[in-house]
């Protein structure tokens, strides 16, 4: 009846309607939602095995899953598993995974990706930061596609925070690799985002996970990048080249502020920092001569009057004034405020009193014996002039070291200031113990353990103590906070820690610096700014933003 | 009558430290220079007293204090630790220039210490230390350094060092080509001969003379010390503790300044090193040009204007004469120094040149000639002026021509050879090119193959065969060269040729053949020739006529055998006198004792008096005239006046 | 056969002056050798075992120089290490297969990292070369040929003042200024313009490299015209220029045919040798300017200690001004027929 002719047109006709139709019925395509981020860095490496740099860190944490989530609040939550239990001993947690879960590349996330990676973590020793979170893990095995035991070699108060970074890796991506070699440029995760391309120092491109197993970003695209400087962050925010900013000098916030379409933002960092006057305090008993250790620390400063007497002599609202433009909260102890929970904030600090500074030196012997105006040992063998050395890289320690000069001169304290290379830095410090007092600082974990081995005897000839500080009531606590599986216990314990430490003036820690970070109000809303920590790169931030109608 | 000669002696002597004042404050680029670089000397040695804060303490600054915009309480602002930014910069400069003057220091006597070796010591030692600079010159300076820096401490004393010991190397190589200068003169062989030992010969004159060009090099090599102290500073190498406006840059673009709209912060330090930069190279180069004065004028540069003056009438052509082609009448042609009295260099000048007649112009050294002869195309250097008289070719008057008219006439009407030496041909084109490229200047286009044809003909003319004609200059050997310069003044016919001193520079046997050469072409041509030369000899010749010049005025004027057996000026007299007779091989040769009279400062009398051995009195007071001596000779002497 | 000579010398002794430039490089790094593992030793987290197989990774566990651990000869005495186990034996062996170590910072190779770079700063100092040769010999012409006039003068000054101005701080005015008005603020591309159309992407290079070239040119125009203008009133000063004229050609004749050939060869050889100058140029300007180049490179490797790059960077800009002046005595000997005789 129809010729094949008119059969084949018909079917021609069809297929045009019908296309022609659904394209209608989809309406116009849409533009991608693209939200750019500028920063100062850029990854090291894009392996979380060997990566470095808190800029790789980022990325990690939107493109991959972790057992657990560090919230804003210092608090964990539980995200790749649904469920844990663990044995009356602590020694085996047993996860349960989420079902459905799936990599970027399709293939799905299970049980068996999981022990892979932990084990992959645990077998290269030369993984900085992955490994030694393995320390105590004795076996990782996956029991079922949905189930993973970890038995540890002792129990430990803080799995999560052994877990929280050890990202989940591919397995059949990874197991064939080199570990240390393997660039990982495709970046194959789970996370909400994933990767679409990357180059090293200029850009990272990351597109929305839709099908991320818990809710997707809103946007379609982020792009970080990369700006050598923060000046240039601050010009490419006010340009509108970017719709928020990671860091900026503090200089600029008075500035921005006063920009219609842009908002500030300062708080805790998401990981916090400490900036920290280090005094050499070791005594020879305890120096370490096998590891090198020169010891030669000037004597008054392992008298804890002079340490106060130090302490008492620090402006540190100055310091945060003229250093950080105000951005930056008084410290305490090694542990920063943006800790939490672990930060013991009952302690009276050594208020500035210069007064009182020079009395207490007085009542402790140390007279100026040569009228020079300088303060000498109270036998007057040497007169209190200490070296103060700081890592040439930072930009604000010689300010602070000339507030440091100019405030214990009037307690009859002088220095003698010198920038020195970090490694040349590094090979003064620890173990070797050859200098009298330094400017350096730390970048804190959401875990107070490591900050606080760093005062511990044990650490003396390994490197990672800088004072020497030596205390055997602070060893003991600090073996059994190690192991302290009640929370509120470790807590006392950790606080009890803090007050000891600081009792003793083991270092003077003028401020823990402030996060400054702004967006542009125009552009995108929906930042996470009520919380302490402020980082609104983070994963809580980038998957609720919406663009602003 | 007894002759007084009077002795001119120079000028009322003066220390010579007076004398290069005098000069150095005439070069205003050093002096503004100087002027500069005293005001920020000042300003770094009373920064105490001149600083409006003390930078020290920060006592009363607040957290409102940090980068406040100038205001009458901050001048210029204060920087990123509140504090007063004109302060700090008076505080920097002294730390700016000592790191300068002192990284200076190393990197000059390193490099003059090397610079002295090697010159001095030649061979062996010598090679080694120079090839090794040549390595140094070649290796990016900037980058080592701060590799260097980067490696070792960031202390003052270490930046010092480093800038010092990678500074030395345009030093060492100037010293040493000033070293190998002074080693073979005269007074360091004589040192020599009598015994002094190397350290005597470097230390008493080597050095001294080696000196000025030390000082004006170490200048430049300081301001280039300030510059690399400031860059490692504001790249984040310096010293953190001495605030050197490097430093300060580093701690303004480093903490915000950038962002907190502080330009004050950014733009004074960086101020003080362009000022105190600036200073030193303006410093350094005025030196520089005092030492070796460089004319700084050019054969391009525009000429001055020809003085118009009354030209004396023509002397009437005579029965039979042949045509006058070039009719001189009373050229005077002055130099100008600025600050000085011109110098006389022409003074009433006056000739004819028949055609095809050779005419010798014959005088000592800076006599004239040469000036006299240039002016004619207008060819004088731009210190040059014609200030009177005239010059006529044929009917044109060539002094009053403008320059797209005379250079018509240059070449095509009156071609010049001038000396063979090095230079008169362009090195770097060849011989035909050059002698084409006149041809095409002055006739109508024409096909190639009759160019190449002419430029042959013309070599050959010369006895050059056509196999050289597309070989350099350097190719060709001295007389070569010379034929080379005939053979291109002959290019496009002229009918005045002028050979300017043509075989001075040649040995006797390669003259003779230029001679002959010259002769045979004019009178295969029929070419006028007027050949300039101090060589009576050759004049006796070859020439018709001869110009007897002596401190730019005529001495005599006539037909060749006139001047040779009836010379009446007491110069052409003694100049005669002190020609070898190959007649009377026996003769004592005379000198003419004396030196040429100093053009700028001449004496008002005949300027051949103070050397006359017949001068008188009326001879220092007067000025003679020209006497025509009867027909076609003439004199300027007040002995041959023919009382009227 | 006298210019194959003159050739095969200047080539050996370019190569001479390489492997110079090699075992400065590596003498220099190991004065005070960086140690990637100290950077780990500041964070307890890295245990001893970590520490030790980063060295053993980065080769620093070998000795350096046959039997000694560092340059301190103090240790004397019988020593059976195989010479080709040093290493220095290792780092030479590496370089001739192209291997420049890895990076401390990022792990990547030393090689690609720098070869990225290389043409960046080729592209911007290429560009800035050209415009301050083209300028800086325009209005060194001018200023010779009108020398002692007015022109003359502001010519003079304005070289000598650009002459002085530190290229850093010529960079950071005119990137204060030029940011406020709308021209980047670094880098050398606008992040994502990769995919766009090769014209586009070119225009955004273009705006990117506007201000640092600027500043190259500023800074190394001076430098030129001085060169030109004095090499040109060496040259209007020979007598050939005077029988030029004397033969009745015009001065843009003489200035054409006669005076620029001339003046133009010492420029040439002070091109090549300012190579290097200009190199360190780069440096700052790149520094300042977020160029990723070469110099950018030497920076960064500066600010973050990370000696690799550091030692590849300076080995790759060295050899580059080495082989430049080659080239540029090759360029010259060909120009000038005088050099035949040599």
């Amino acid at each position: 009846m129809f010729s094949k002719k008119s059969v084949t047109l018909a079917f021609v006709l069809v297929t045009i309607l019908s296309l022609t139709l659904s394209a209608c019925g989809g309406g116009v395509t849409k533009q991608p939602v693209t939200l750019r981020i500028g920063w100062a860095g850029s990854p090291d490496t894009l392996n979380p095995g060997t990566a470095v740099l808190s800029e790789a860190w980022t990325l990690f944490e939107v493109v991959y899953d972790s057992m657990y989530d560090l919230e804003l609040d210092g608090s964990y939550t539980l995200s790749l598993a649904d469920s844990v239990t663990t044995s009356d001993d602590g020694l085996v947690w047993t996860y349960k995974i989420h079902d459905g879960i799936k990599f970027h590349d399709g293939t799905p996330l299970t049980a068996e990706d999981v022990a892979f990676s932990y084990n992959f973590y645990k077998d290269n020793v030369d993984f900085p930061y992955m490994n030694p979170y393995t320390t105590y893990f004795d076996t990782v095995e996956a029991t079922s596609s949905t189930e993973v035991v970890i038995t540890l070699t002792e129990p430990i108060p803080n799995i999560d925070y052994q877990l929280v970074f050890l990202y989940i890796l591919p397995k059949h991506i990874w197991e064939g690799v080199n570990p240390t070699e393997y660039e990982n440029v495709e970046m194959i995760g789970s996370g909400p985002f994933k990767m679409v391309e990357y180059k090293q120092n200029e850009f990272v491109h990351l597109a929305a996970n839709k099908d991320y197993f818990r809710t997707p970003p809103i946007i379609d695209d982020a792009i970080f990048q990369t700006f050598e400087n923060q000046d240039a962050l601050v010009q490419a925010i006010k340009t509108g080249q970017v719709d928020l900013i990671t860091e900026m000098p503090n200089t600029a916030v008075a500035t921005l502020r006063n920009e219609p379409n842009i908002a500030v933002v300062t708080g805790a960092p998401f990981a916090p920092e400490v900036t920290d006057i280090i005094l050499n305090q070791c005594s020879q008993a305890n120096c370490p001569l096998d590891a090198g250790g020169v010891c030669s620390g000037h004597p008054a400063l392992q008298d804890r009057n002079v340490r106060l007497a130090l302490a008492h002599a620090t402006d540190k609202q100055k310091i945060i004034d003229v250093v950080l433009l105000g951005l930056g909260t008084p410290g305490l102890t090694l542990i920063p405020d943006g800790l939490g929970m672990w930060y013991n904030d009952t302690l009276k600090d050594y208020e500035y009193n210069i007064p009182l500074a020079n009395q207490i030196l007085d009542d402790a012997g140390y007279m100026d014996a040569n009228g020079d105006g300088i303060r000498d040992m109270p036998d007057g063998s040497r007169p209190l002039t200490f070296r103060l050395n700081w890592p040439s890289d930072s930009i604000n320690a010689p300010r602070m070291a000339d507030l440091l000069s100019e405030t214990w001169g009037q307690i009859g304290v002088t220095l003698q200031m010198q920038a020195v290379d970090p490694d040349a830095l590094t090979a003064q410090c620890c173990p070797a113990f050859d200098f009298d007092i330094m400017i350096w600082g730390w970048g804190s974990d959401p875990d107070p353990n490591l900050l606080l081995g760093v005062m511990t005897t044990e650490q003396i000839p390994t490197g990672s103590s800088e004072t020497g500080y030596s205390n055997p009531a602070y060893d003991a606590l600090y073996i059994q906070q190690a192991t302290e599986l009640d929370k509120d216990q470790r807590k006392a314990l950790v606080w009890q820690m803090q007050q000891i430490a600081h009792d003793d003036v083991v270092y003077i820690i003028p401020f823990y610096p402030q996060a400054v970070q702004a967006y542009r109000t125009d552009r995108f809303t929906g930042w996470i700014t009520d919380k302490p920590k402020v980082a609104l790169e983070d994963v809580t931030s980038l998957v609720v933003v919406k663009p602003v109608k | 009558m007894s002759v007084q000669i009077t002795e001119f002696k120079p000028t009322v002597p003066s220390s010579p430290l007076l004398d290069f004042w005098r000069v150095f404050s005439r070069n205003r680029m050093a002096l503004v220079g100087l002027v500069m670089l005293a005001a920020i000397f000042v300003g770094a040695v009373f920064a105490s007293q001149l600083a409006p804060y003390d930078v020290s303490t920060s006592e009363n600054i607040t957290i409102n204090d940090i980068y406040n915009p100038p205001s009458a309480a901050h001048w210029l602002g204060t920087d990123d630790a509140g504090k007063d930014v004109l302060s700090n910069f008076f505080f920097g400069a002294r730390v700016s220039l000592i790191v300068g003057f002192f990284a200076a220091f190393i990197s000059v006597v390193i490099g003059g210490v090397m610079g002295i070796v090697a010159g001095f010591y030649g061979g062996r030692v010598e090679n080694l230390l120079m090839r090794f600079t040549d390595i140094m010159l070649v290796i990016p300076d900037l980058p080592l350094m701060v590799v260097i820096v980067a490696l070792t401490k960031p202390s003052l004393l270490n930046i010092i060092f480093v800038i010092g010991l990678l500074g030395w190397t345009t030093t060492s190589r100037i010293v040493r080509s000033q070293t190998l200068a002074v080693k073979s003169r005269k007074f360091v062989l004589r040192a020599r001969a009598i015994g002094a030992g190397n350290g005597h010969i470097i230390r008493h004159h080597i050095l001294p003379l080696v000196m000025p060009l030390l000082v004006v090099n170490d200048i430049l090599v300081i301001s280039l010390a300030i510059l690399d102290e400031s860059t490692l500073s504001f790249l984040g190498l310096g010293d953190p503790t001495a605030l050197s406006w490097g430093q300060m840059l580093n701690f303004a673009f480093g903490r915000g300044a950038m962002s907190a709209g502080a330009w004050w912060a950014l733009v004074v330090p960086g101020f003080g090193i362009v000022w105190v930069v600036l200073s030193l190279t303006l410093l350094g180069h005025g030196l520089e040009q005092v030492l070796n004065p460089r004319l700084e004028t050019h054969h391009l540069t525009p000429g001055r204007p020809v003085i118009r003056s009354e030209i004396p009438w023509r002397r009437e052509k005579k029965k039979g004469e042949a045509p006058i082609l070039l009719d001189v009448r009373d050229l005077s042609i002055n130099y100008i120094t600025e600050g000085k009295p011109p110098a006389r260099a022409v003074e009433k000048v006056s000739f004819q040149l028949h055609e095809g007649e050779l005419m010798g112009l014959v005088g000592e050294s800076g006599c004239g000639k040469t000036t006299l002869m240039l002016a004619l195309l207008r060819l004088l250097p731009a210190a040059g002026q014609i200030v009177g008289g005239g010059a006529y070719f044929t009917d044109k008057e060539l002094t009053a021509m403008s320059e797209a008219e005379i250079t018509d006439v240059r070449w095509k009407g009156i071609s010049i050879i001038f000396q063979g030496a090095m230079n008169a041909l362009n090195p770097v084109r060849t011989v035909s090119d050059q002698i084409a490229e006149a041809i095409i200047k002055h006739s109508p286009p024409i096909p190639r193959n009759h160019l190449d044809a002419r430029v042959v003909e013309l070599l050959d003319l010369v006895g050059i065969a056509a196999q050289h004609k597309d070989h350099y200059p350097h190719q060709y050997s001295g007389g070569m060269r010379q034929r080379a310069m005939i053979a291109m003044a002959l290019a496009c016919d002229p009918q005045v040729v002028i050979a300017d001193e043509p075989t001075t520079a040649l040995d006797v046997m390669i003259q003779a053949q230029i001679l002959e050469l010259l002769d045979n072409l004019r009178h295969r041509l029929g070419l006028s020739i007027i050949f300039v030369t101090h060589d009576l000899g050759v004049v006796a010749e070859m020439c018709d006529s001869v110009l007897v010049m002596y401190g730019g005025v005529t001495a005599e004027y006539g037909d060749v055998d006139t001047i040779y057996n009836a010379a009446c000026h007491p110069y052409t007299q003694e100049l005669l006198k002190a020609f070898p007779d190959l007649s009377n091989p026996e003769k004592r040769l005379a000198s003419i004792p004396g030196y040429p009279p100093r053009l700028e400062a001449l004496p008002p009398g005949c300027r051949f008096a103070p050397r006359c051995p017949a001068a008188f009195a009326r001879c220092a007071s007067e000025r003679p005239a020209l006497h025509a001596l009867g027909e076609d000779h003439f004199a300027s002497c007040h002995l041959v006046e023919v009382p009227s | 056969m006298k210019r194959y000579q003159y050739l095969l010398k200047k080539i050996a002794w370019s190569f001479f002056t390489i492997l110079f430039v090699l075992v400065l490089n590596f003498l220099l790094f190991r004065v005070l050798p960086g140690d990637p593992a100290r950077a780990g030793v500041r964070d307890p987290r890295m245990k001893q075992e970590a520490i030790e197989a980063i060295r053993i990774r980065f080769g620093l566990d070998k000795p350096v120089i046959n039997c000694f651990e560092s340059l301190n000869p103090i240790k004397v005495g019988s020593c059976t290490i195989n010479p080709l186990d040093t290493q220095f034996f290792i780092y030479v062996r590496n370089l001739l297969q192209g291997d420049m170590g890895i990076s401390f910072h990022s792990n990547r190779p030393v090689a690609d990292i720098l070869s990225e770079r290389l043409w960046n700063t080729v592209l911007l100092i290429g560009s800035g070369q050209i415009l301050a040769i083209m300028l800086g010999v325009a209005f060194g012409i001018i200023a010779a040929w009108k020398a002692r006039t007015v022109i003359d003068y502001a010519a003079l000054l304005s070289s000598l003042l650009a002459w002085s101005l530190p290229t850093f701080w010529l960079g950071i005015i005119l990137l204060f200024w030029g940011s406020g008005h709308g021209l980047p603020i670094g880098g050398k591309a606008t992040p994502g313009t990769s995919s766009l159309p090769f014209l586009q992407q070119w225009a955004d290079i273009a705006r990117h490299m506007l201000l640092p070239t600027l500043t190259y040119t500023i800074v190394y125009m001076g430098e030129y015209m001085l060169i030109m203008r004095s090499s040109l009133l060496d040259v209007l000063a020979e007598d050939y220029i005077l029988t030029a004229k004397a033969k009745g050609l015009s001065t843009f004749q003489i200035l054409k045919d006669h005076a620029l050939k001339n003046a133009m060869l010492p420029l040439v050889t002070v091109i090549a040798i300012n190579l290097g100058f200009t190199v360190a140029g780069a440096l700052q300007i790149e520094a300042v300017f977020s160029w990723p180049g070469l110099g950018g490179a030497i920076y960064e490797a500066v600010v973050r200690r990370d000696f690799p790059i550091l030692q590849g960077a300076f080995l790759l800009i060295a050899v580059s001004v080495i082989i430049a002046n080659l080239i540029a005595d090759l360029t010259y000997s060909y120009l000038d027929p005088r050099v035949q005789s040599d």
